[in-house]
């Protein structure tokens, strides 16, 4: 006899395979383990013939006094040394991969519909959903990156023949991110606030005083305005793909924000692996070269 | 019992086969017989230590290479290939300052089949980055995480970060300029965490800068800690794709 406390502790989902086709299944030895066993073959044969072909990297001796330009990270924390040339270090090297991370975890708490499950894409929308968002994630990070990166006046120079430096003086703080800190006329007392010193007044308490001066001019590039848009931007795709209909469920939505994290991750890994060179400088895969030390 | 059965031999082929199969000592080690037929293909699975991580019998569409393109399993495999391979390279190397560069250096030119070792980790550690990655997005588009399966997409998560750290930990070892400076940008990324960043960066390497405690450490959560802790939340990943009711497929 199944007691209500039995069946309730295996999941509705569970339950419902209890009945079996018994002519739909097949058995693991030998229909499983072949295609493991062939595949575990064509691996090892690949995978040796890659390493006899091409040897793995080993540079001179580490030696802390010399510092290789530029220093990078193993390939898949590319993606985060990208965008700490973007944004507070805090932020892109900590803060965002944790958000993504715990992102990523909560999918299944966030869509718990059943439906579609085990099937590729299935949803009437999904492969539209997915080429949207990675569409729309690869071109909007390669236009911020291109922009934070002044591109848009080395293309305008080439388009007007000018030189760089006659971009109008009155747009001077559109040249990237940091110009806006730099070329704008930030009024002196926004540029240094005492928080220490006249807010959190520790000392009052017999602790030692904290030494924090908030440059909002700096808070808004470095923090405001990168988090704004890592929040702003997939809420924007999720509200128009809402409003026109091609999303309707939250797996729907799932799909689009997973393909777009997809597309930025590809990207920002792409653009740090190939395409920084000295100084971090945005090049062509061409321009870059072997760093020196 | 069927399993003790000893079929009447006639022909030399059938002796033989009685010989190599029905005898005492084969069946001191396998408990069922020769895997030809359907009782024994099930036993096969479900006596081998190994083998039963599988059920006995699965549905039709997952051996379907598109269901699932093995990428789980090619993620497992490489684990597997790396742990070899790795044991073969702790052979050779001694993790201090002094001697690690030169051990790297005499693994490539000293010792037979050395280089061949050296790269096949090297290279199954960036192939099991990318193919535990495109098995996330697999689960993923295929709505596998859905339920009954959640927890297990978490664990994945876990599985997902902890191969990156193995990866992470294992590129400072040879110790040469590509190391040293990747795992101080790597590391400096920690230390700009609020409030616990520092001490957590300090923990990592063990002092201020990549160092000989930054190589000592990183050694021994690559070969002993993390390998352990990503076996133990494999086996609980492995688990529960029995327990959730085998691989996801259509309701």
């Amino acid at each position: 006899m199944v007691t209500n406390a039995q069946e309730n502790a295996v999941s509705p989902a569970v339950r419902a395979r209890a009945r079996r086709d018994r002519d739909e299944e097949l058995l693991v030895w030998p229909d499983l383990v072949f295609i493991e066993f062939i595949s575990a073959v064509l691996f090892t044969v690949t995978l040796t013939m890659l390493s006899i072909a091409i040897n793995a990297p080993l540079l001179d001796r580490a030696n802390p006094a010399v510092t290789p330009n530029p220093s990078k990270a193993p390939w898949y924390f590319l993606n985060l040394q990208e965008l700490l040339l973007h944004m507070h270090p805090a932020l892109a090297g900590v803060i965002v991969p944790t958000v993504a991370l715990i992102a990523l975890g909560a999918i299944p708490y966030f869509d718990q519909s059943n439906e579609g499950q085990g099937e590729w894409l299935s949803t009437p929308n999904a492969w539209k959903l997915t080429w949207i968002g990675s569409i729309v994630g690869t071109v909007v990070t390669l236009l911020l990156v291109l922009w934070d990166g002044s591109k848009h006046v080395v293309l305008w120079a080439m388009v007007t023949g000018n030189a760089e430096s006659d971009w109008p003086k009155f747009l001077d703080w559109t040249r990237g991110a940091r110009a806006l800190q730099d070329n704008l006329p930030w009024p002196e007392a926004l540029r240094n606030i005492p928080l220490g010193s006249k807010v959190l007044r520790t000392d009052l308490l017999g602790l030692p005083p904290i030494d924090l001066n908030v440059d909002i001019a700096a808070v808004m590039v470095e923090q405001l305005i990168p988090t704004g848009l890592m929040i702003g931007l997939p809420v924007l795709l999720s509200l128009v793909l809402h409003k026109t209909g091609i999303a309707q469920t939250r797996r729907d939505h799932m799909i689009a924000q997973f393909a777009g994290f997809i597309a930025v991750f590809v990207v920002l890994t792409l653009l740090g692996t190939a395409f920084r060179g000295q100084g971090m400088e945005l090049l062509w895969p061409w321009e870059v070269k072997p760093p020196v030390s | 019992m069927a399993t003790n059965e000893r079929p009447e031999a006639h022909s030399l082929g059938d002796r033989v086969y009685d010989a190599l199969f029905h005898n005492y000592v084969w069946r001191s080690i396998f408990r069922s017989g020769y895997p030809n037929t359907p009782r024994n293909q099930m036993l096969v699975v479900a006596t081998n230590v190994f083998l039963h991580l599988h059920p006995t019998r699965i549905h039709r569409t997952h051996v379907k290479i598109t269901h699932t393109y093995c990428l789980g399993g090619l993620s497992f495999f490489l684990f597997l290939g790396l742990t070899i391979t790795g044991v073969l390279l702790m052979f050779y190397y001694v993790p201090s300052v002094e001697r690690a560069y030169e051990d790297i250096l005499r693994l490539e030119t000293d010792v037979r089949f050395g280089i061949l070792m050296r790269n096949l980790h090297r290279w199954m550690a960036h192939g099991m980055v990318i193919t535990v990655l495109m098995h996330m997005m697999r689960v993923f588009y295929m709505g596998a995480y859905k339920p009954p399966r959640e927890f297990n997409w978490v664990v994945g998560v876990v599985l997902l970060v902890l191969t990156l750290l193995l990866s992470f930990t294992g590129y400072l070892l040879p110790w040469d300029q590509l190391a040293f400076w990747a795992i101080t940008v790597g590391t400096n990324m920690v230390g700009s965490a609020p409030i616990l960043g520092e001490p957590n960066r300090f923990a990592l390497i063990g002092g201020f800068e990549v160092g000989p405690n930054a190589l000592i450490r990183f050694y021994t959560l690559h070969v002993i800690g993390l390998p352990l802790l990503a076996a133990t939340f494999m086996a609980v990943h492995f688990w529960r794709i029995r327990r959730d009711g085998g691989l996801a497929r259509p309701l």
